[in-house]
């Protein structure tokens, strides 16, 4: 076997990546395609409201938009795709940021900001006829309510069963936010002496909650977490959004930083214990399934792989977070590259450095350990049993991604401080990985829920001249900020026994995840082709640069697809009755959608090709 | 003071003492807020308290910051109407 060091694989993903963004980007994307002018007045100016429209500083709006898109999506989906080794979700990872992410990001937010800050639903009218926007926004919306599920579900075990003091981290940090907010719209303090501030109690309040665990049952978590995403998406974005995701992108950057400094800087001699490729094809439980297929080899990396790796590869609710709240806040059309190509890149950088790299640096932990000096009682001392968990691999989820980052990040700390600081490094990093990860939870739970108030609003539009009354009424801010919650909150609720351990249970996040990662990529594929459609039909752009987008977007179309169609016929039917009749029926509908609106972008095409 | 800054301002003292109650006394006697399993009332009163420190500071500042009103009015020459909430 090939000796591969970590330092090399750091290394070339951010190459990749820093050529993506000059060249693909920045003198494709920026000025051959959009042709972005920073004269143009953009809707956080001409349609300012204080609530949602509101112009926002470019490294503020890179925060949220960054720590909007990054769920729990770019995290859990690469660590659960370790199943197939560390070298193909990497591939995925990168193939998918650049020719297919980092372009729906940047192209829905500018098409949106030409369109006066619509949804890409809205834009798809323009290119697609009306009928397109309708089905669009129904698409939209029943995404929405799974990603709501899923990361409900996600954050509410991370809190009461893996890390409960992450649970409190994260309640004293939105409070800090929000302080942060206050200081520099109402107090007027300089952004500079707030980030300080706010920083300082940020690390302060992670140190304490070190020792400050919060205790509250999954399903206490799933009924806070809900209120709190109703009432957080129906504030004005200026209060909390904003603020909050402005000092998110320091913990972001922190949490990357970290994780390629350890093998940069403190264990550069250090190989991967882990496979490339341990078989192209994976047991059905990688997909979702329960009961009998679990067991089957179906999960085929081709084309299941985007029922399993969503958000750090490419997403369709960031097309939804570009063109829903970012758009509304962008001051200068020459800022939403970096927001959305580099906000893109920089979530696929979580996932491939962040995730990828550690666990297949750590794969074999007693392996990985001994390399380093670090004795098994050592690792003992910091919990992890090398008899019942010799890999990572036998850790489920979220628990193995907090795993591998905390044991490779105490591994390199270990060296600087001495390997007795083993154990405590090691319950450090863990809750650091375990608060990043419900930090970017909570940030979608409420960005998502603003978004689905957004789809509901637009979908009511027909109602507002014909019952001004009703439509005031269904489309208020808390009736359309309740009811996504609510669905969500249906399905992440319930909790099963697990039938291959009958001491552990099964939250709903393992069986909503490639519902919510499936319907998620679709939705990326269709808003790629809507902008697609955009360039070709009203920007005029003709050749490679539309093929460029053309091409991986068909791609992803049918690959996804497939994909969801598998998982229709093997896996939903084994499914409890509640997944079927939720997940399942909404997945169906979805795919019946996704048809219907292909059928649209061809026409729109044809009709496009004939006007020339 | 109107009434719903009055009442936002309350609330948001109301929750701030909870909240800093249990993050410091309830946490440094018991060693941890609420019981592992449980829903207890400590648990509650922090989760009612984080989630009302949300809401009263809203109701107590207003929607739209004068500073940033004025500077989008300065910037499109236009006036702007507070949202009503």
């Amino acid at each position: 076997m090939i000796s591969v060091y970590a330092v090399l694989i750091a290394l070339i993903v951010l190459v990749i990546y820093i050529a993506a963004y000059m060249l693909h980007g920045k003198a494709l994307l920026e000025r051959r395609v959009v042709k972005a002018d920073p004269s143009r007045l953009t809707p956080a100016w001409e349609k300012f409201d204080g609530v949602d429209y509101v112009p926002a500083n470019k490294y503020v709006l890179y925060g949220h938009h960054f720590a909007s898109i990054a769920g729990a999506g770019p995290i859990i989906g690469p660590a659960t795709a370790l199943a197939w080794g560390w070298l193909l979700p990497l591939i995925w990872v990168l193939f998918g940021n650049i020719f297919i992410g980092a372009v729906h990001d940047y192209t829905t937010i500018m098409a949106s900001v030409r369109y006066g800050g619509v949804s890409v639903m809205t834009v798809s009218e323009n290119v697609m006829g009306r009928k397109a926007r309708y089905i669009f926004l129904a698409y939209v919306y029943f995404a929405l309510v799974l990603v709501l599920a899923a990361f409900l579900s996600v954050a509410s075990s991370t809190f009461a069963v893996l890390a409960p003091t992450a649970a409190t981290v994260a309640i004293v940090y939105m409070p800090l936010a929000l302080l942060f907010g206050i200081l520099v719209y109402k107090v007027g303090l300089s952004v500079k002496k707030a980030t300080l501030i706010a920083l300082v109690l940020t690390v302060l309040a992670l140190i304490y909650s070190l020792y400050a665990p919060t205790y509250l049952t999954y399903e206490g978590w799933i009924v806070v977490l809900s209120l709190y995403s109703i009432l957080a998406a129906a504030l004005p974005v200026w209060y909390l959004l904003q603020p909050r995701d402005y000092l998110n992108a320091y913990l972001l950057w922190s949490f990357v930083a970290l994780a390629v400094i350890a093998p940069f800087f403190l264990i550069p001699t250090l190989t991967v214990t882990g496979p490339a490729v341990r078989s192209l094809v994976a047991t059905g439980e990688v997909i979702g399934a329960v009961g009998a297929p679990s067991n089957w080899s179906i999960a085929w990396f081709w084309p299941t792989v985007p029922l399993v790796i969503a958000c750090g590869a490419l997403s369709g609710f960031h097309s939804l977070v570009g063109s829903g709240t970012t758009s509304k806040q962008l001051s200068n059309e020459l800022d939403a590259l970096f927001i959305g190509y580099g906000g893109m890149l920089t979530e696929g950088a979580v996932s491939s450095l962040a995730v990828i790299l550690p666990a297949a640096l750590v794969w074999d932990f007693a392996k990985a350990a001994a390399a380093l000096g670090v004795s098994t009682d050592l690792i003992y001392k910091a919990g992890i049993n090398l008899t019942a968990t010799p890999t990572i691999l036998e850790f489920a989820g979220a628990a193995r991604f907090y795993t591998a980052y905390g044991f490779a990040q105490a591994l390199a700390w270990s060296r600087v401080v001495g390997v007795e600081a083993f154990p405590s490094l090691y319950k450090g990093f863990y809750t650091f990985a375990a608060w990043a990860l419900t930090a970017f939870v909570l940030t979608t739970l409420d960005t998502c829920n603003r978004l689905a108030r957004f789809a509901w609003t637009e979908f009511f539009d027909w109602l507002k001249p014909r019952a001004p009354g009703a439509y005031k009424v269904i489309c208020n801010r808390w009736v359309a900020s309740i009811i996504p919650v609510l669905l969500g909150a249906l399905m992440a609720y319930p909790k099963l026994p697990d039938p291959a351990y009958p001491t552990r249970v099964i939250y709903a996040y393992s069986l909503v995840w490639p519902a919510f990662a499936g319907t998620n990529q679709l939705l990326a594929a269709l808003a790629l082709l809507t902008t697609t459609l955009w360039v070709y039909a009203i920007l005029k752009v003709r050749g490679g640069p539309a093929m460029l987008m053309l091409v991986p977007a068909l791609f992803l179309w049918v690959t996804v697809t497939a994909a969801l169609i598998i998982w229709l016929v093997l896996i939903v039917p084994y499914l409890p009755a509640l997944y079927i009749s939720t997940a399942g029926v909404i997945v169906a509908i979805s795919v019946a959608l996704d048809f219907a609106l292909i059928a649209l972008f061809v026409r729109g095409l044809l009709l496009a090709r004939k006007a020339t | 003071m109107k009434a719903r800054e009055a009442v936002g301002l309350l609330i948001t003292i109301v929750a701030l003492a909870l909240f800093l109650y249990e993050l410091f006394y309830v946490n440094l006697t018991r060693g941890g807020i609420g019981v592992k399993g449980q829903v207890t009332t400590d648990a509650i009163l922090i989760s009612a308290s984080f989630l009302l420190l949300l809401l009263g500071p809203w109701l107590w500042l207003g929607e739209v910051p004068v500073a940033v009103r004025k500077f989008i009015e300065a910037r499109t020459g236009r006036k702007i109407e507070e949202v009503k909430r």
